[in-house]
């Protein structure tokens, strides 16, 4: 089965900078995928190249095997939100969608249909000048719902969402994504949509640093073991002379990598030096985001 | 089709196009009321005066164009041009799109601009007792001039929204123009000045001034105009990317 999204060497240059350097992934049906990295990163830019918005400077992003523009009625299978501000403020959220079906051909019906499944029925006939950030992300994808499509493009779509908010989001793409349709989602803070992922894309200064599964992701750095003690500078000689690569954090504790609670344990009771905390910790997805992608910056 | 009556939505959903239309009433109305009772008679007793007096409804050109650059920085302006692109990716047919908008825009612009002048000057002129010296021909080239050149004015609005994308940009540009750079050229340089699309939509009227070009060449001058813009609007949309 071909890819539902396609990046093959893909690069936007704007004049000195080079936003999107040698992009290459691939995106199979019924998945939903995060697309990762700190801002001014080029994921902005990768998915208005998705979108024919943008032209590449060089190399090729097709959807559905083809380049967005090169597609029948793509918003018939494609829906995207690329910033929740894409709306007229003196236009009513009911019109906005309308013009939006008009131009695709889609009855009205449809249109109250989307806003219902947004939870936006209430407030469709009002001006968007008055919706509230959460509303007018609900509206944007309210907008990318109307084709009914099979993929679903969203760019930092839980930006300035409440918690609950946030929860509604990943429920919907849950379900979104049940049925076998796709999700490709940006954002900037992995904890937002980690829990929503299936797979990752994780991109700095517009290249490609990771593409795997979240668990591949997880297991890639592995586990590690917090320890506390009064004679720090020795205990770290001490893991160091056993092979075991340390880190400190910030509250005067070393964090000792792939290795175990006993493990350390017994090299502390080795070299004489009291513990007062031992505890395994799995690396949260932000610290290896953060690794990952400052990693990347200081090469 | 259907984008068509997506983007006579887009127009008739804000209350921007509703202003203008307002704006151009009010103008139109203050213009012809004040004028055709307060000019004294000897002022409306050749033709050439009353031709002059009633082709003020062509003032709905610029509200035309207005409207019609709104129909492309609105969309810049509030980001709903990525919406817009997204489901109509071919910016060819986008920009035919609102170019056969801008036109139908302005048609309604024209009748009412052109059609209350006239209809109003007239009735005034008549209460006041002053014949009126118009042929019927004059008076047909007139009405379908000035309709016709405001059509034509949506149309260059909207390429003139197209090649500059920032509304106050654009709208400065507009206003500018029309106002201060074209009579200074006519002023100066009538010759050259009259191929300008101001005063080649004034020749579409007939003879509303000397020294402009006869109706059917300014007719032909101010297509031009309209064709070469959206030339250049269109080469413009398809270059730039949509951020």
């Amino acid at each position: 089965m071909p890819f539902v999204v396609q990046s093959d060497s893909l690069s936007k240059r704007y004049g000195e900078v080079l936003a999107v350097d040698d992009l290459t992934f691939a995106i199979e049906a019924g998945t939903i995928t995060g697309f990762l990295g700190p801002n001014g990163a080029g994921k902005s830019t990768t998915l208005r190249m998705l979108l024919g918005l943008a032209k590449p400077t060089s190399g090729s992003a097709t959807v559905f095997g083809s380049p967005y523009d090169q597609l029948e009625t793509p918003a018939l299978r494609i829906g995207a939100v690329l910033e929740a501000t894409d709306f007229h403020p003196g236009r009513s959220g009911r019109d906005h969608l309308r013009m939006l079906s008009r131009a695709v051909g889609l009855p009205d019906a449809r249109v109250d249909e989307v806003l219902s499944l947004v939870e936006l029925q209430d407030a469709a006939k009002r001006r968007v000048k008055g919706y509230s950030l959460g509303m007018r992300q609900r509206l944007g994808l309210a907008a990318a719902l109307l084709g009914n499509p099979d993929l679903l493009v969203l760019d930092e779509p839980a930006n300035g969402l409440d918690p609950e908010g946030v929860r509604w989001l990943r429920d919907f793409l849950r379900d979104f994504a049940s049925g076998g349709r796709t999700v490709l989602i940006s954002s900037h803070v992995l904890a937002e949509i980690a829990q929503t992922v299936d797979q990752v894309l994780i991109i700095n200064h517009g290249r490609l640093v990771v593409e795997s599964t979240l668990d591949e992701l997880t297991a890639r750095v592995g586990a590690a073991v917090r320890v506390q003690s009064p004679k720090l500078d020795e205990l770290a000689d001490a893991l160091k002379r056993e092979g075991i690569v340390i880190t400190r954090s910030n509250d005067h504790a070393l964090l000792a990598q792939g290795t175990t609670r006993e493990h350390v344990g017994d090299i502390a009771l080795a070299a004489g030096v009291a513990i007062y905390e031992l505890v395994s910790e799995s690396s949260s997805l932000e610290e290896i985001f953060l690794d990952l992608t400052s990693e990347e910056t200081s090469s | 089709m259907n984008q068509l009556r997506a983007e006579l939505l887009k127009i008739r959903s804000t209350r921007t196009t509703v202003g203008l239309l307002l704006g151009l009433i009010t103008l139109a109305l203050l213009f012809t009321i004040l004028t055709c009772t307060l000019s004294p008679g000897s002022q409306l007793f050749t033709e050439q005066d009353q031709i002059s007096l009633l082709s003020f409804g062509s003032i709905a050109g610029v509200f035309s164009a207005l409207a019609g650059v709104m129909l492309f920085t609105s969309e810049y302006r509030f980001g709903t041009i990525r919406p817009t692109s997204l489901f109509n990716p071919n910016r060819t047919r986008l920009f035919a799109t609102k170019i056969s908008a801008g036109v139908l825009s302005g048609l309604v612009f024209g009748v009412i601009g052109e059609g209350l002048v006239f209809s109003i000057g007239l009735m005034i002129l008549k209460i006041r007792g002053v014949s009126i010296l118009m042929s019927g021909a004059n008076m047909t080239e007139l009405l379908v001039g000035a309709i016709i050149g405001t059509a034509l004015w949506g149309a260059i609005g909207v390429a003139l929204g197209a090649v500059v994308p920032n509304q106050v940009g654009a709208v400065i540009a507009l206003l500018a123009w029309g106002f201060v750079v074209e009579n200074l050229v006519f002023g100066f340089l009538p010759k050259i000045g009259r191929f300008l699309p101001v005063h080649a939509a004034d020749a579409m009227m007939g003879n509303v001034q000397v020294k402009l070009l006869p109706g059917n060449v300014g007719t032909l001058v101010v297509v031009g105009w309209a064709v070469v813009l959206s030339l250049v609007g269109v080469v413009l949309l398809k270059r730039r990317d949509v951020n």
